[in-house]
């Protein structure tokens, strides 16, 4: 195999990514406090007083505990809607490129009216007829990336399906959708994974807003947007309470953004520096 | 040209009634009947029923969907149902604040986006990677609500120069309407500004690998001349598609931003709407962007079509 070099995003995203990954494992065993455990002795601590390490909020609980919780619910979030908006993404492309060339037409037109529409503001108005949570976040984030994605997939599996290797097992008699998930599928996997990371990406970022808004995660569910918004409703965006969690999610956005490129420019070196 | 826009006009119909179906359909579908949702909890079966009759949602449902479909039509976008103030009236005062924002932060999204896309694929011809591509980076994952309250910290309260929030109306003042709409507008074009470098940094790095590139510097031409006099018309090109989608974003980070910086905009409207659970008022206000964005992404294609003129053979 030709010896590639691993740019660094490689390494800082992957590094950034692994650590909130293991944070988030970690946090399902072990928090420093009960992330919901309110102590009126010990409101509104600054950094490191009384064994918070980032302080306590303005009814006393602990930050950090509540990071740690939050990036478990934001990790888990991003991978879930990552994961589903892939799958579904791809299914959407293979319908497009696997049935018939009217099919095609019909379901990119149907995926551009449905990339038209804003999805933060369609989350809003589901948040308004469900009532806000995890599952309405994840399922509409996922409907509004998927159209994306599908675009990227399509683009990736329509030069495949005139590689020799395709065409003979098309001549040996499998069906359109065998070769596709069997021939094609393997082929696009590193395409898949990229989509996977920015899309995680984007999730925790939505995800974020959402919440901040008051339609995404609340207690005793919480997220690091849930964080944010109780700190602007209470002190006002200028203290760590809100700088802490905000922070969090640039870096974790951002190392993963930083991987799904690095891994692009890795998997196919000819797009290095195309980004779109 | 007519064939094209017979098409496209065509395709924004289909669009239109797709989008709305979509809407209409997810709100009746997801929260049972809209007449108890109005009323909430505690309301009795008989008071429902006679709100149902009384909002005609007895009626057959594709009659319930035309006849929405007509009001929108003809501009008349209903009544808020706990204030009773006509829908039109609350726009009026809420589209200008919008608009200015959207406006404000593509204009801060294009100086930033335009200089740092050909810096960084300046850079790249010759084969170096540049901060620019790290910064931008860093700039799409800002959260807005990170950027924004930063920003107010430093220029707001520590330097005092802009107020960070509120509105005052373009006809009253508007140099303070301006001092109003800077914070907001860099808080939001950053972010417009990063996704754009990157996108006109491809665009240019997959133009200049062209070969009417190559010939025009095999005869001489240098990288800078080839870049500004021939790269950027063909690079502007496939930015000028990407604006459309760039629009789609700028709503869903207009109403963070006008939460942040409390403005009264549309975002405001619906975000009240919600926790009122004024639904069909919802309904309308997302069918308004709705339509805002497509015929965008219409306006976008027809340009595209008269810029591009290999489209027209």
């Amino acid at each position: 195999m030709r010896k590639r070099n691993v740019p660094v995003s490689v390494w800082f995203g992957g590094s950034i990514t692994l650590f909130f990954l293991l944070c988030s494992i970690f946090s399902l065993f072990w928090t420093p406090f009960d992330p919901n455990f309110v102590d009126t002795t010990k409101t509104s601590l600054g950094f490191g007083e009384a064994g918070h390490v980032l302080g306590t909020d303005i009814i006393g609980r602990d930050l950090l505990s509540g990071l740690l919780a939050g990036a478990k619910m934001s990790v888990f979030l991003g991978c879930v809607t990552a994961t589903i908006s892939v799958i579904l993404g791809t299914i959407f492309a293979f319908i497009a490129v696997g049935i018939s060339p009217w099919v095609d037409e019909v379901v990119m037109r149907f995926l551009d009216i449905l990339m038209a529409v804003p999805g933060v503001i369609v989350a809003l108005v589901i948040a308004t007829v469900s009532g806000p949570s995890a599952l309405s976040t994840v399922s509409v984030l996922s409907v509004f990336f998927a159209p994306v994605i599908a675009r990227v997939v399509r683009s990736a599996t329509i030069p495949l399906l005139n590689e020799d290797f395709v065409q003979s097992a098309r001549m040996y008699g499998r069906g359109k959708a065998f070769v596709l998930f069997r021939h094609v599928l393997p082929n696009i996997l590193s395409v898949l994974v990229v989509q996977f990371s920015l899309y995680s990406a984007n999730a925790v970022l939505a995800e974020s807003g959402l919440s901040y808004l008051g339609v995404g995660i609340s207690r005793p569910q919480i997220s690091w947007g849930t964080l944010l918004k109780e700190a602007q409703e209470t002190v006002g965006p200028t203290t760590g309470l809100m700088l802490w969690p905000a922070t969090v999610i640039l870096v974790f956005v951002l190392g993963l953004n930083l991987l799904g490129d690095g891994l692009r420019d890795v998997m196919d070196p000819r797009s290095a520096g195309r980004k779109s | 040209m007519i064939v094209f826009l017979v098409r496209r006009l065509g395709f924004f119909a289909v669009s239109v009634l797709a989008t709305s179906g979509l809407i209409f359909v997810l709100v009746r579908m997801i929260g049972g009947s809209p007449a108890s949702v109005l009323l909430g909890e505690f309301s009795t079966p008989e008071d429902v029923y006679a709100l149902e009759e009384q909002l005609g949602l007895h009626r057959p449902m594709i009659v319930q969907y035309l006849s929405w479909l007509g009001q929108l039509l003809r501009g008349d976008f209903g009544i808020s149902f706990y204030s009773g103030i006509q829908l039109s009236t609350l726009l009026k005062s809420a589209l200008p604040v919008s608009i200015s924002l959207s406006i404000g932060a593509l204009t801060v999204g294009l100086t930033i986006g335009i200089p740092f896309g050909i810096i960084s694929a300046l850079r790249s011809f010759q084969g170096k990677g540049s901060l620019i591509d790290f910064v931008s980076q860093v700039g799409i994952a800002i959260p807005i609500f990170w950027s924004g309250a930063l920003l107010s910290l430093f220029f707001g309260v520590s330097l005092g120069w802009f107020p960070t929030g509120g509105w005052v109306p373009w006809s009253d003042a508007p140099v303070t309407t301006f001092r109003h709409l800077v914070l907001p507008s860099v808080t939001l074009g950053i972010g417009i500004g990063s996704v754009l470098a990157r996108f006109i940094r491809t665009a240019i790095v997959e133009v200049m690998r062209q070969d009417y590139i190559r010939t025009g510097r095999a005869f001489g031409m240098s990288v800078q001349k080839s870049l500004f006099v021939v790269g950027l018309r063909n690079a502007a090109l496939p930015v000028v598609t990407v604006l459309g989608n760039i629009v789609s974003h700028l709503v869903g980070g207009t109403v963070l931003t006008e939460t942040l910086f409390s403005m009264p905009g549309l975002s405001r409207m619906i975000l009240g709407a919600v926790v009122g659970r004024d639904i069909f008022v919802v309904q309308n206000l997302v069918m308004i962007l709705i339509l805002y964005v497509l015929i965008v992404n219409l306006l976008v294609d027809i340009s595209y079509y008269l810029l591009d003129k290999r489209l027209r053979i």
